[in-house]
Order: C-alpha cells, then structure tokens, then sequence
C-alpha cells in the first residue's frame, strides 16, 4: 500500500472516517452515558421555561373524568433497559395499587392509567418523549433516570405546563440552572447525597470509636460524577475528612491505574461514584493490587444496593458502606410493595425502583388533592403537597421553590452478609453499624 | 506494508516484561525469575535515580515512589498490549481492502459473549473458549464479507462505511436482546504476580500474551505461506495481483475473516480482566482507530507501538493529569503525528 499514489487518498479517506468514528463514537457516549448505569450528566440547560399558562390538556371543569394518565419517561430499550424497564413497572404498579383500592377518590373513583415511553437514555429523545406523551394526553409525567434526558424531558414539560416528577436523576443542575415551574424531584440531588455520606459516615464511624481522617475519591467522569465529587470536596473537608486523591474513572477502562494512585495516597476511606460497572472493576483491581483501604464506601452508588452486583463483588465489600435513596427498611407498606412487585414483575426491587415508585406516590397523592386532571391544577397540588405516607426511606416530602423535595435524605447503608442494610439516620435504622 | 514486519524495540520490550513475568510463576516473590525481579527493580531504581536528583524541587512536580513508579509502567505496557492487539484485525483488514471497518467493536462484543456462552454451556475454563470464538468470528467475517460487503466492494468507500455500520447495528442489538445491558463478567480469580512490591494482575497477562502470540502467528502467515504472499500481494497492488491470478475476491473474504477473527481474539481475551457490556467493543475501537493511524495503516508493528504510546499516554496520563486530561494528550499526539509523519510512524517506509 505504503507507495501506491491512491495510498494518501486512502490514508486521508481513514483519518476522515475514524474521525466521523469518534464523533459517532463521543455521541453515542454522550447519549448513553457510556453504556451502562444510569444517572449523570447535568445535559441541555434548556430555554426559557415559559409558564404554560394554559394547561389545555386533562379534562377540567363539570363532570369527573374517569380516568386520569400519567405519562412514564424511561428507557425501555438500549443499554439503561434494565432498570429503565422496572422503574417503569413501577409506576405502573403504583397506579395498578391505586385503582385497586378504589382509584382516586375525589375523582369519584377515576382510574389511574399509564402510558410509556421509550426515551432509550438518549438526551435527544428526552423531550421528544415527553411531548409525545403530552399529545396522548398525559396529564403529568415522571422520568427519565438518565440526567441529560431528564433534564431536556423536564424543559419541554415546562413549555407545555404539563408538571414532571422526576423518578431518578441525581444531577444538580436539571432543577438548578433555570427556574423551572412544573418540574420536582422526590429524591436527593447530588450535593444532598454528599452531605448525607459525609456527615453520616463521619459520625457513624466516629461515635462507634473508630477513625477517619482522610478519604480517596474514585469518580466516574461524567457530569453526574463530577457533581457528587464537587459536592464531597466541600462537605468532607467540613466533617474533618481530608481528600487526599482524587482519581477519575471512564466507563470502558479498568480501574488499575486508578487503585495504584489510591494505593499511593494511602486513604483511611475510598469513596466509589460510578455505576455497576465502574464498582466492580473497582473492586477487581483492588483484588488485582491485594489493596484494602480500612473503609470502602459508595456515595450515589448503584452496584452498593444491589444484591446481584454485591454477591459478583463478595468479601472485599462486606463491611463497606453506601449512601443512596433508599427503601424504608422501618415500614411494613414498603415491604408488601415489593413483595407485590417481585411477584407481579418477577424482578428486583432495588433503590431506583423503589424512588421511582415514591416519585409515582407524590404523584397519585397531588391528582387525589387536586381532584382534577388538568395539570394546572395538579402542578398547583404538588407545588403545595405534603405526602407524608410514601415508602421511601426520608421525611414527608414537600417542595421547595426550585422544584427539590426539603427533607430529601439519603441513609447509610452498611453491608452486611452480602445485603445492605440501613444503618444511619437512627430512625430509619434496620440494624446496628458492624467494624 | 505488510511484508515490512519486525518485532520493534517496544515490543521486544514488552516482550521481555511479559516473559519476564511468566504465568505460571508462583505469586510470592522469592520465586519470582531474577530476570523479572531486575527488570522490574531497574524501573524502580530509575524512578529512584529521578527522586533523587531533585525533579519535584526542580519541576514542582511530585514523583511516586519507584514502587508506585515500575506499577504504573507495567500497567502501560499491558494496557498497550490490549490495545495493539484490537487494532490488529482493523489494521489488517484496511490494509488490503481499504474498509474502514466499523464492526470491529461489534464482532469484538460477540466474542465476549460467545465465550460467555461457551464456558457456560461446556463448563470448560474460559481460555478453551478463546479458540471457539476466534473460529465462530472467523465465519461470521466471511459470512458478514460474503452477504453485504463483496456486493458494493467497488463502490466509493462511503458505501463499505455504512454498510459496516449497519452490521455493528445490528450485531450490537442483537447481543443487546439476546444478553440485556447489564455488566457480565466470568467469575475468574486468576490473581496476581508480586514482584517487588510490583502486582501483575495475571488476566492482563494472558492477554498480553496472546497478543504476541497472535501478532507472531499472523506474521508468520503472511511471510510464510502462499495465501499470505498472496493477501500481501492483493494490498500491494489489486489490479495486479489479479494479473499474475490471485483470486482476489476470496482473498477478500479470507482476509475480513482473519480481521474478523483477529478481532475475535482481542474480544475474546478482554473477559480475562474486565467486565463487560454490549458498549464496550465501541469504547475500545475509538483508540484502536487512532493507534492504526499512529502506528501507520497496514503495519502490523505500528498497531504494537501505537497502542503501547496510547497505553502509556493513558495510564500515566490518568494518573497525574486528572479527570480525562489524558485522552485530550492521546488526540494531540494523533494530530501531532499527522503534521509530522502522516504515514505513520512505521507505515509508508520506501522499501514496501
């Protein structure tokens, strides 16, 4: 090939073409958040967030309607699938449950439907999504996991005065950047989720006798991982926590590298943001290294909560800690949910399953205390809501202004057996902390 | 640029880490080859030598320990490794064909599964599994050749483009249905070697070692048998080496099957150290393209070398950078060697 005069033509035909690879290539990373796990991302900042005043979808005025359609935002095909699929079930379990009980009672008993669709944990497909939602008639919405999808689902919501409940999507930004009007989010954001490790584990270990001075951070680099590292640089500092590495993790990589640098600093506690996959390989390469810091712990860590990825990961986790929305582990509601929900989906019921299945609770609680199925009036009953029977591991909760839920709370876990279990605040404790 | 084949000094250098550190050595370091030991203490007593001359006064800038130091090196090296041995089949089957082959992730993805699914069904260790796929993808690559690639062959080079896209499409969704998205990984705790303090996780290993193993074994195919003589012939000059009557054609399909088995051998071997997904054939084949490009197209030397550069800039990159710094460096190198030597650093040499 080398002297063949078509040899340039050639050698610039494949720079050109691994060029338009690696745009496709960072899109698809971009869209997908790398292929697995599901938050992150702070994604488009949106427009304008006019007010959508008219609220010209549900069915308002004179008779009750007999049904009211609440519209589920998830990824139900591509590499989110998996848990999109069942956060999916979820609401339509929550709305299944309420039409059992007799529907909406100031309704006069109008049935609860769900309608879904797919938004494949593509940004672009979040808002395309919603709207098509909208135009079926879907009187509020919930969604979409993935940060960047949410946070364009979010934006065409608010220009259609339709309210959105956001189910699981951590990243700051999605509420902070424009003053939404018709957006919530029942769950911790991502600087909540860093004050609650930080000041969770610090005492916990702390009232328990033991040590911790410094922490290492393992992050995945993408803007839902940037968020919580930006988060815990403020709140570990001010709980006497010194950050002595920070290491950042691309999904794909393995996490050797990583551990060396961590090895190096040689941190009382390693701190694991990433996703299922990002863990694992943490783990691996700490096995690979024979290195074992005297806390591992997971801040918004999927693979800490979820039984399958623990028992994959086995003794080098038993003993670390987690913080992450939660199930309330104290409720016996909570634990007939997800019984029915393993029996009538035949699948697990993990921490974003059950987030979503509360963020579908706020929502058959504020269509109950509008009495109505126009989203005005729904998006003038959250604004105002308190729901204080819901199954997550938290507080009542209520809005804020921006849209955040005011007593959000993420709980400590620790793993114990191979089963994570609540071991912080005290009242939402299943268990007594282990060293 | 296929006949231009020699082991360069990288490889030769990785070579002497990887024998150095022979698999079936025992984990404690007594045991350990001297010859390891040293190599391994010689990266450390460098590390040491720079310490000592005072770089973090001079640079501001603070050196690991030569522990933390020879630790890095060897992951570089393995890293590099992994990814010469991806851009192997990709660099192959562009050499001779002139396809820009974007199912190489995709058929790297079916290997994974494939020996997933054969060391699952068989309950035989994985590395039997190996062999099994790189054969299944050899037959898939003539299969995908044979079905969309041989009609359009002549068509301008957009059309193979595509069509290879389309095949990672569909290949991709459908391991995506048949296997989900979640993480997998084979449960094999092949540990470490500790030399000095140094752990050589044993999966990369085994990688690394095929690899070589797998560059050595194509060389000698192509240098030594006819139906090499005759693929190097057909990416010489097409035209010609259907003259003096090479099937051309079939040499085509033969050697998408080899890129495609070539490819079948990286997928397969990832799983030793690494779980995996349907996405992650994708993330791989972004460097592999730029290490092709910087070792230079068709030379099999140059994916060894540019994969070690990336393995390097990578490693080292990720470790004093911060964030991904490191993968801004990898493009600048790649620009860098564009404006420099745009063939390639071992491609387009006078005596091809």
């Amino acid at each position: 090939m080398g002297e063949n005069p078509a040899d340039s033509v050639s050698r610039r035909s494949f720079v050109k073409y691994s060029g338009a690879a690696g745009v496709t290539g960072a899109l698809a990373g971009c869209s997908s958040n790398g292929g697995d796990g599901g938050d992150g991302g702070d994604g488009s900042d949106g427009s304008d967030g006019s007010d959508g005043s008219d609220g010209s979808d549900g069915s308002d005025g004179g008779d009750a309607p007999d049904e009211v359609i609440i519209g589920s935002n998830h990824p139900l095909s591509g590499a989110l699938s998996n848990t999109g699929e069942r956060m999916d079930e979820a609401v339509r379990l929550a709305a299944m449950m309420k039409n059992e009980s007799g529907g909406i009672e100031s309704l006069d008993g109008a049935e609860l439907s769900v309608i879904s669709g797919d938004n494949e944990g593509a940004q672009e497909l979040g808002g395309e999504v919603a709207q098509e939602l909208i135009d079926d008639g879907a009187s509020v919405l919930t969604g979409c996991y993935s940060s960047p999808v949410t946070s364009a689902a979010t934006r065409t919501s608010e220009n259609a005065g339709v309210p959105f409940v956001i189910s699981v999507s951590v990243a700051n930004s999605i509420l902070r950047e424009t003053q939404l009007n018709y957006a919530y989010r029942p769950q911790p954001p991502a600087d909540q989720m860093a004050i609650d490790h930080a000041r969770l584990l610090a005492d916990t270990i702390r009232n328990a006798g033991e040590e911790i001075e410094t922490a290492g951070l393992f992050y995945i680099d993408i803007s839902f991982g940037q968020s919580i590292r930006d988060a815990l640089r403020e709140e570990l500092p001010a709980n006497d926590i010194e950050i002595v590495a920070e290491t950042a993790y691309e999904p794909g990589d393995t996490a050797d590298t990583q551990v060396t640098s961590l090895r190096d600093a040689d941190p009382d506690a390693v701190i694991a943001t990433t996703y299922r996959s990002g863990t694992i390989e943490l783990v691996n390469a700490m096995d690979n290294q024979d290195y074992r810091p005297d806390y591992l712990t997971g801040c918004s860590n999927a693979a800490m909560n979820d039984i399958s990825a623990l028992e994959e990961m086995g003794d080098t986790v038993e003993g670390g800690f987690a913080t992450n929305f939660a199930l309330d582990p104290t409720s016996d509601r909570a634990g007939e949910v997800r019984s029915r929900f393993e029996s009538e989906f035949d699948s697990g019921f993990d921490a974003n399953v059950a987030m979503t299945y509360a963020a579908t609770e706020v929502i058959i609680a504020a269509i109950e205390e509008a009495g109505s199925a126009d989203p005005e009036d729904i998006n003038d009953a959250l604004g105002a809501i308190t729901v204080e029977d819901h199954i997550a591991a938290m507080p009542p909760i209520t809005f804020a202004d921006n849209g955040e839920n005011e007593n959000a709370l993420a709980p400590l876990f620790q793993i114990q057996d191979l089963e994570d279990r609540v071991v912080a605040p005290e009242e939402f404790a299943e268990t007594d902390v282990q060293f | 640029m296929l006949s231009s084949f020699l082991p360069d000094a990288c490889c030769r250098e990785a070579a002497a880490v990887a024998l150095a550190s022979a698999p079936d050595v025992p984990a404690s370091a007594p045991d350990v080859p001297a010859s390891a030991a040293d190599a391994l203490g010689g990266l450390a007593a460098l590390a040491g030598a720079f310490d000592a001359l005072g770089t973090q006064a001079v640079l501001g800038v603070s050196l690991p320990s030569p522990t933390i130091f020879a630790q890095y090196f060897v992951f570089a090296v393995l890293l590099g490794g992994i990814y010469g041995l991806v851009a192997l089949g990709l660099t192959m089957i562009f050499g001779v064909m002139d396809v820009i082959n974007f199912a190489h992730g995709a058929l790297m993805v079916v290997a994974m599964y494939a020996v997933l699914v054969f060391s699952d069904a068989t309950g035989l260790s994985p590395f039997f599994a190996i062999p099994f796929a790189v054969l299944l993808l050899f037959v898939v690559g003539v299969l995908i050749y044979r079905s969309t690639i041989a009609p359009i062959i002549d068509a301008p080079q957009e059309n193979q483009l595509i069509v290879t896209f389309g095949v990672l499409l569909i290949l991709i969704s459908a391991v995506e249905m048949v296997f989900g998205s979640d993480p997998q990984q084979l449960g094999l705790d092949l540990g470490s070697l500790e030399i000095s303090g140094v752990f050589v996780p044993q999966g990369q290993l085994y990688a690394l070692v095929i690899a070589l193993v797998a560059l050595a074994g194509t060389w000698l195919f192509l240098q030594r048998t006819m139906l090499g003589r005759a693929i190097r012939g057909t990416a010489d000059n097409r035209d010609g080496a259907q003259y003096v009557g090479i099937d051309v054609p079939r040499i085509d399909a033969l050697t998408f099957g080899i890129g495609a088995a070539l490819a079948g051998l990286a997928g397969g071997v990832i799983p030793l150290f690494q779980s995996f997904t349907p996405a992650l054939g994708d993330q791989y084949l972004i460097n592999a393209f730029v290490v092709v490009v910087l070792g230079g197209l068709g030379s099999f030397p140059g994916a060894f070398v540019g994969g070690l550069i990336i393995g390097f800039i990578q490693v080292f990159g990720s470790a004093y950078l911060g964030g991904s710094t490191y993968q801004i460096v990898i493009f600048l190198a790649f620009i860098l060697v564009l404006l420099v030597k745009p063939e390639g650093l071992l491609g387009g040499s006078a005596d091809e």
